[in-house]
């Protein structure tokens, strides 16, 4: 099984990195097939990728959501997962160019983690688990799409005319509502993600709410995407300060990730 | 009123509620870069007699309790109940001239509404709960704080896997109030007991042991002491034992311990203090079978080291609240973002 999920996670890496090399192609040479065809390799290896965590999960008799290793290699699932939705939804191929190196990095990320299969302490036995790692995994997917069309948003800002990529990048404004609307979905997510996790907590501590360093930098970056929201809805922050919200909005989201689990420790210090 | 008016309107403005929002993460962030809740001397110890002093003035220990932050919270909830108020007019003429699916429009409201409920649900709970700890061995009687409630404690089992690692911990429980009234249940982590309207939370385990004490071949004493505990001896109380601490797997060669509740005791080391008139007059780990002799007259063993259980015990009456807030906010964003018109 081991051996099998290696494999699989393996060539699920080969399967980015091949779309990140044709991206370059199709960006590079501007060779329309090759986005095409970028757009299957990151396919190919999203469904690998998802072979891999289903192994992982038979293996361990358990969703496999559990340790650093297993939630980042998740997290680079739903951002491949989002991405992909967003390329077909909008026609926007693009968006792969710079979101399968995401996706390549934090793969890389959960490579160097350790990749043992342990059983669960007994506090993370419990149903709420699924719904509460489930909703973080898709909501940091999401604001990792946000983050990727801000980028985009703002290298095109900066862009002279270019034929091609014009062709090929959606109008600034329609850009801009395609990250709104990563930002609502990966709100509603976060969201959805502190509640199911205030439900887990009080069950498990007796407490909804204690301030320990996770719940508190996940409650900062919902505070700083609600903020994302009422300035673009009531301000008319849109565009340009949007997109710069997103990338800070998604700074913060990693840090709640990964700088909370390296430098605060606390209650969440297995995750 | 003019004044009430014009600080009306600043506190239900956009500018002022987003000012409370950038200053709410701002000091949810900064709070969390500082450890909270030690002691003032640690403070002192840990940033220096400066920055501790400025810690200590700012609250910083027990941030999220202290003045600044309740203020800035109190300021948000103000924000929400103003904006909220100031918008419903414009919002129900906007619903009566609205076609077709009107929910859209009331999200943002809905929203503030949940995020309000939320609030005073946590801070009415904080005010009003409840909470004592409780910790004993099957078979101890302890008191629920000065509420006449008595638990029982029946049985505390762990269910230790093949790797040595604890998968469960499960207390059997029976409380009984001072009218007599009493209820049983089982408390095990993610399943708490309610028991005469208190949530009984399996929070954690620690170590105990027999200490027998042995003076010129008579057993003079035994008990059950667990880590962390002491007791006089009962033919001289200016001696005083200190079970200071429990090594499940101990290595006396190289002095490694593992001092996890959830391991096995396949090598267990007893670590104790020996107090004389207050003053320390031993230290060591004592091993199975090992023991320790004072003043040539007494011989102190440990042996059979059991589990004892650590219970959280609460009543906070407005967790549905905040509960139901957290459902509204929910429902609020869905509507929002799902079911306005574009």
């Amino acid at each position: 099984m081991e051996q099998a999920e290696n494999i699989l996670f393996t060539a699920a890496m080969a399967g980015y990195f091949l779309a990140i090399i044709l991206n370059f192609v199709f960006i590079g040479l501007k060779k329309e097939r090759a986005a095409k065809i970028a757009a299957w390799a990151q396919g190919a290896g999203l469904v690998l990728h998802t072979a891999a965590l289903v192994i992982r999960g038979i293996a361990a008799g358990r969703v496999p959501m559990t340790n650093q290793y297993e939630f980042a290699t998740c997290f680079a699932w739903a951002l491949c997962l989002v991405s992909l939705v967003f390329i077909r939804k909008y026609r926007f191929s693009v968006l792969g160019v710079f979101a399968v190196p995401v996706v390549f990095l934090i793969m890389g990320y959960a490579a160097m983690q350790n990749r043992e299969v342990r059983p669960l302490m007994a506090a993370l036995q419990s149903n709420w688990l699924v719904f509460h790692v489930t909703t973080a995994i898709l909501a940091y997917g999401s604001f990792g799409v946000s983050c990727v069309l801000g980028t985009i948003f703002l290298i095109r800002n900066r862009m002279k005319e270019n034929g091609f990529l014009d062709q090929h990048i959606p109008a600034s404004d329609k850009l801009d509502i395609i990250e709104y609307r990563s930002v609502c979905l990966g709100l509603l997510f976060l969201t959805i993600t502190i509640i199911t996790g205030a439900f887990w907590a009080q069950k498990c501590w007796g407490s909804y709410w204690s301030w320990d360093p996770k719940e508190t930098w996940s409650l900062v970056t919902w505070i700083i995407y609600a903020l994302y929201l009422h300035l673009r809805i009531m301000r008319g922050w849109k565009g340009k300060a949007a997109a710069i919200f997103a990338v800070v909005g998604f700074i913060c989201v990693i840090f709640t990730y990964l700088g909370v689990n390296t430098f605060l420790p606390g209650l969440h210090s297995y995750a | 009123m003019k004044v009430l008016k014009k600080i009306r309107k600043i506190i239900g403005s956009m500018p002022f509620a987003i000012g409370v929002l950038v200053a709410l993460a701002a000091a949810c962030a900064l709070s969390s870069l500082v450890t909270q809740g030690q002691t003032a001397e640690w403070y002192t110890q840990e940033y220096g007699e400066r920055m501790g002093a400025v810690i200590l003035a700012l609250h910083a220990d027990d941030a999220y309790h202290s003045w600044w932050f309740l203020t800035l919270t109190g300021f948000l909830c103000l924000s929400l109940i103003l904006c909220n108020l100031i918008r419903v007019k414009t919002l129900i003429r906007r619903s009566k001239n609205e076609k077709g699916n009107r929910a859209g429009i009331w999200g943002a409201w809905v929203c503030h509404l949940g995020i309000l409920l939320l609030v005073s649900g946590f801070a009415l709970g904080q005010m009003t709960q409840e909470e004592y700890t409780i910790y004993g061995l099957p078979g101890q009687t302890k008191e629920l704080g000065e509420t006449g409630v008595r638990v029982q404690i029946e049985d505390f089992a762990i269910e230790w896997r093949e790797d040595g690692s604890a998968g469960q911990y499960t207390a059997k429980l029976t409380a009984e109030d001072a009218q007599g009234k009493s209820e049983s249940g089982t408390a095990s982590v993610n399943h708490p007991a309610s028991l005469l309207g208190y949530e009984f939370y399996q929070n954690s385990a620690g170590w105990a042991a027999d200490l027998t004490v042995v003076k010129n071949g008579t057993e003079i004493q035994k008990e059950t002491l667990c880590v962390g505990e002491f007791t006089p001896l009962a033919d001289d109380p200016e001696i005083v034992i200190l079970f200071r601490d429990f090594y499940p797997n101990y290595d006396a060669e190289s002095g490694n311990a593992s001092p996890m509740a959830s391991t096995k005791p396949d090598k267990p080391g007893y670590l104790y203090m020996v107090f004389y008139q207050g003053e320390v007059r031993g230290m060591n780990v004592l091993e199975t079978g090992d023991e320790i002799t004072i003043d040539q007259e007494y011989t102190v063993t440990f042996s059979d080291p059991s589990n004892y259980t650590l219970l959280m015990v609460k009543r906070d009456r407005f967790t549905p609240l905040a509960l139901l807030g957290a459902a509204v906010t929910m429902a609020g964003l869905v509507m929002a973002f799902y079911l306005r018109k574009r």
